[in-house]
């Protein structure tokens, strides 16, 4: 399972979008990863959500590959899911932060 | 990026301090990071399973970019303390902010990997001549 986070603000995603961006990280993340999202949809509340210190329209996702990937592999996963979300939800580029970190990494004892 | 997250216990924090931390937040980052204010993200919560409180009545948590000092990040989690405290009346003692790095190249706004520290007035100059020429086409 690839730990999949979607931070976005309370009113501004309907239902259906939301469904719909969850089959979309689905495909997504079997495309990239050969495995499913373990998706955590995490609703920003109403008055709690500021980007520069304004109420923030901006949606945050944050996805943990499965292997270490190199940054040319990286941009062009971080390109599509991008252009995801600003599909589905009618946001502008700079309204969407999308995050694809490498696993953690444990100390060999 | 960065993204501040706050959890504190039902009714910790009301949303006319929440405005005023937030900018706190905003204003103490780019202070000490020099960073610009769109880059920062002040979410806040009440009992979010994510971000556990453990015994403290509120807990913020900062992932940034990676490359601050560990006197930067001792001064945010200082200052950013007392602006909780200041504003909503809990104790110092029972506020913890703890901070996270994650590599610029690891996330993407505005369809760009983000800046490496320093790097910032390039980068938004070139963001806002994309987003022009978006819209004008």
């Amino acid at each position: 399972m690839i730990p999949t986070r979607c931070m976005v603000q309370a009113g501004q995603i309907a239902d259906s979008t939301e469904a719909q961006l969850r089959e979309d990280m689905k495909a997504f993340a079997e495309k990239s990863f050969g495995s499913e999202p373990f998706i955590q949809w995490v609703v920003v509340p109403e008055n709690s959500g500021f980007t520069a210190a304004k109420p923030s329209t901006s949606v945050i996702v944050q996805m943990m590959s499965n292997r270490p990937l190199k940054t040319p592999e990286r941009i062009e996963m971080l390109k599509e899911l991008c252009d995801i979300w600003i599909e589905r939800t009618g946001k502008s580029m700079n309204e969407v932060v999308c995050a694809v970190a490498d696993p953690f990494v444990q100390d060999a004892a | 990026m960065p993204l501040y997250v706050c959890n504190t216990r039902k009714g910790g924090i009301s949303d006319a301090a929440k405005e005023k931390i937030a900018k706190d937040i905003t204003d103490i980052h780019c202070d000490v990071t020099d960073a610009p204010p769109d880059f920062v993200h002040a979410f806040f919560f009440e009992e979010a399973d994510e971000l556990p409180l453990g015994n403290n009545a509120a807990v913020l948590h900062g992932n940034i970019r990676f490359g601050r000092n560990d006197k930067q990040k001792a001064e945010i989690i200082d200052r950013m303390r007392a602006s909780i405290h200041t504003h909503s009346g809990l104790q110092a003692d029972e506020i913890s902010v703890s901070i996270s790095d994650t590599p610029a190249s690891w996330v993407m706004e505005g369809g760009e990997l983000l800046p490496e520290p320093g790097e910032e007035a390039e980068w938004l100059k070139a963001l806002d001549q994309k987003i022009a020429a978006t819209n004008s086409s």
